[in-house]
Order: C-alpha cells, then sequence, then structure tokens
C-alpha cells in the first residue's frame, strides 16, 4: 500500500484500476455506455440518463437493484416500442440489464453475471455467424463488403486507405450504389469493381467471419479448454472492427460483458479499460 | 432472492427465443435481418434503408401514384423493416388521410415493398418484390 501511494499518478491509477472488482468494473463501464451513446427518444432518454448518472456517481447505486431493474424495463421498453426497428445493440442491451437486475438480486451476482456475460456473448457472435454464413449469401460471396465498403460514407477513410480509391471514382461507384433499381442501366454497360476493392472486400469478410466463429466457438465451448482464448478474441474484435464499423455503442457493451466473465487477472482488466478508451479514441477521431 | 436465482437463465433464453424468431420473420415474412434483434446487423444489403415502397391509391377509372414519405417516418420505416399485413394497413391509413384533389371514392391503396439485390461484379443494383398488397377501402 505504501509503495503505491508513493508511486506516481499514472502508474497508481493503473494499480488501482487492475485492482478493481470485475462485477463492479463490468457495471461501471456499462452505465458509461448509457452515459455516452444515450439511448431512447422524448422522455425515456433524461430517465435513462439521470439513472446512468445515479449509478456512476452515488455511493452504492450502483449495485442496486432496484436501478438495474428499471433500466432493464427501460431498455427492454425502448425495444418494444421500437418494434421492429431496434438494433443488436438495443436488444443485447436489455438484456445485460436485466441479467444485471438478476444477478444483484440473488446471493451470488458475479456468478450469474459472469455466466450470463459468457452465455450472451457466445450466442450473440454465434448468431451473427449463423446469418453471415448460412442465412445470408451476398455476405458469403463478398458482396456486403464490396457495398458497404463504397455506400457506408462513415467508413470513406478507411477505404480510401485500403483500396487506393479516389475521391472521384469512390463518388461514382457509390452513384452506382445508391441509384434506383430501375434507373439503373443494364449490368454489360458497366465496368466491374477495381480488383484492389475486391480484394479488400474478401479479405474483410474472410476476417469477419473467421473472428466472430471463433469467438463464438471460443465463448460457447464447454469447460475450461477455451477459456484462456475468450477475453483475446474478444478484445481482438473490438480493437480491429470498431475501428472501421461506426457502431461504438456495441463495441462498449461487449466490452462491459466481456469485463463481467473476464478471469481477475490485473492485466485483462487493463485491456477491457484501454479497448473501451481506444474505441472513444476511434470516435473522436471519425470524420 | 428465490425468485432471481430461478430466472438467472432468462436472458439468455429471451435472446435465443428473439434470435430465431427473428430468423423465421426474416425468411417467411420479408423483415429485414438487419433489425428485430437476431444479429443480423452487418450480414447483408438488405437493411431496410434499401427498401423502397411503391403506393398508388385506386379510385374509379383513376390510378394515382403517391408519394410514401409524406407519412410520418416510423410508420414508413416500419412498413420497409417488416411488410406485414399490419404494417402496411397502417401505412396506407396514413397514406388514405392525405389530402388530395382527386374525386371519387378511394376503392384501394396498392402497395408495394422494393428491395434491391447488388450485382458482384458490377454493384448495379437490381428490384426485387419482396411483398404487395392490396388494402380496401370499400370508397371512403
Amino acid at each position: 500500500m505504501a509503495a503505491d501511494a508513493a508511486a506516481r499518478p499514472p502508474r497508481r491509477w493503473l494499480r488501482e484500476l487492475a485492482r478493481l472488482d470485475a462485477l463492479d468494473l463490468a457495471l461501471r463501464l456499462t452505465l458509461l455506455d448509457l452515459l455516452l451513446r444515450p439511448i431512447g427518444q422524448r422522455e425515456m432518454r433524461p430517465l435513462v440518463l439521470g439513472l446512468a448518472a445515479a449509478g456512476l456517481l452515488l455511493p452504492g447505486w450502483q449495485r442496486s437493484r432496484a436501478l438495474w431493474a428499471a433500466l432493464a424495463g427501460l431498455t427492454a421498453l425502448r425495444v418494444a416500442l421500437d418494434w421492429p426497428l431496434g438494433d443488436n445493440h438495443a436488444w443485447l442491451l436489455a438484456y445485460w440489464c436485466l441479467a444485471a437486475a438478476l444477478g444483484l438480486a440473488a446471493r451470488a451476482p458475479r456468478t450469474i453475471l459472469a455466466g450470463n456475460a459468457r452465455l450472451l456473448l457466445g450466442l450473440a457472435f454465434a448468431f451473427a455467424t449463423l446469418w453471415k454464413v448460412a442465412l445470408s449469401p451476398d455476405f458469403r460471396d463478398g458482396t456486403f463488403f464490396r457495398v458497404t465498403l463504397v455506400a457506408d460514407r462513415r467508413m470513406e477513410p478507411a477505404t480510401r486507405l485500403a483500396t487506393g480509391l479516389s475521391p472521384e471514382a469512390l463518388a461514382a461507384l457509390r452513384a452506382r450504389v445508391e441509384r434506383q433499381p430501375e434507373a439503373a442501366p443494364g449490368d454489360a454497360e458497366l465496368a466491374p469493381v477495381p480488383t484492389r476493392l475486391a480484394r479488400v472486400a474478401d479479405l474483410a469478410t474472410g476476417w469477419t467471419l473467421a473472428i466472430e466463429a471463433a469467438t463464438a466457438l471460443a465463448f460457447l465451448w464447454p469447460g475450461r479448454r477455451a477459456a484462456p482464448l475468450r477475453d483475446p478474441l474478444l478484445l481482438v474484435f473490438c480493437a480491429t472492427t470498431y475501428a472501421v464499423a461506426p457502431v461504438q455503442g456495441f463495441a462498449w457493451l461487449l466490452l462491459a460483458m466481456g469485463v463481467a466473465q473476464s478471469p481477475p487477472r490485473p492485466a485483462l482488466r487493463l485491456g477491457y479499460v484501454g479497448v473501451f478508451a481506444l474505441v472513444l479514441g476511434y470516435g473522436a477521431l471519425a470524420p | 432472492v428465490r425468485l432471481a436465482r430461478r430466472l438467472r437463465w432468462l436472458p439468455v433464453a429471451l435472446l435465443v427465443v428473439v434470435a430465431c424468431a427473428q430468423i423465421a420473420l426474416a425468411r417467411r415474412a420479408a423483415l429485414s435481418p438487419w433489425v428485430g434483434g437476431g444479429f443480423g446487423m452487418f450480414s447483408t444489403t438488405d437493411g431496410w434503408g434499401r427498401r423502397q415502397v411503391r403506393a398508388v391509391a385506386v379510385r374509379p377509372g383513376l390510378r394515382r401514384e403517391l408519394d410514401p414519405t409524406r407519412v410520418p417516418p416510423m410508420v414508413l420505416l416500419r412498413a420497409l423493416a417488416l411488410p406485414s399485413d399490419r404494417h402496411l394497413r397502417a401505412l396506407a391509413e396514413r397514406l388514405a388521410a392525405q389530402p388530395t384533389r382527386d374525386e371519387g371514392p378511394l376503392e384501394a391503396i396498392e402497395l408495394q415493398v422494393w428491395g434491391a439485390r447488388l450485382d458482384r461484379e458490377t454493384l448495379a443494383p437490381r428490384g426485387v418484390l419482396l411483398r404487395a398488397q392490396s388494402v380496401r377501402f370499400d370508397g371512403r
């Protein structure tokens, strides 16, 4: 302790962070996610923001059953009111808040939250993989990334860097993708997509399938054999995917859930907080 | 405490049930895989934002194409994301309530929801009809 007190602030903060309880850190990161990416419309948004701020600022509120029950109710209500438009993040957040409420109401909150976090993460990645591998032919054949790299303006810097396309060439391809189907000329009149764009898209397709399938397997594999792979895979997924995918809130939720199921190792705590901050940085640097 | 312990796997069960229902709805009712809680985001180009609705008001001796973007956005977005009977009926009701200079009783509003499939080599879009429905108004 004396050595800690004498250490310079950055080192001392890192030590304190590494010692944080997994449950507390997971709940804090979830509340931070809610503050940084407020959810819901009109009346709901201030309520969620108020609860998240109270959970972070008021002593004892972070582990309050009532707070998490209220957040579970509000996040579920948001999904119901928005049906069918709620995205993956909205659903997963509602399940996670419910898991927190149930866990904090039980005698062994750490066990319940860790179990739910592991299975929710594993299943979310498993269903995402199922969609990409079996249910969406246009993902498997690379069309999805060819279109997304061109059409999603938020990915423009990454696309230009990876493909070497000029702003004009990218704009021309985007106009082609965004044209109304009936206004599009026949395929014979159009040149194929540039080879480098096709290669980058194929690489992105393969990488996404590999990392998501591996993460699903690591989290769902019974027993301890795959356990050492879980945290590194999730951290690599978040650090790489959200550098280009503009869905910070989803990344933060995955990381909060990841912390809850991670073994008590300081390096892992720091890894999760570090990637949380990295994703925050991606957002700050985004155009 | 006992209830919480009994319900401890409820979030996991809900995820599985909702995700399976989402897959069924996407296969049978043209739900966009991007929504509905099945983790199909970033798996297909068939997002609701790439879909379109075509609407035609049918009166005796007259067919008039309508602008579906004149209705409240959520009504249109729901019909695009999940073109179910309920969502198409709600859209038709809103379109029927729009002021018009056309005379004669409104017999029906014909709705078509179109998606776009993109060619892998050229990225040229091709329209795909996802759902067509005529909502009858019987002379309103």
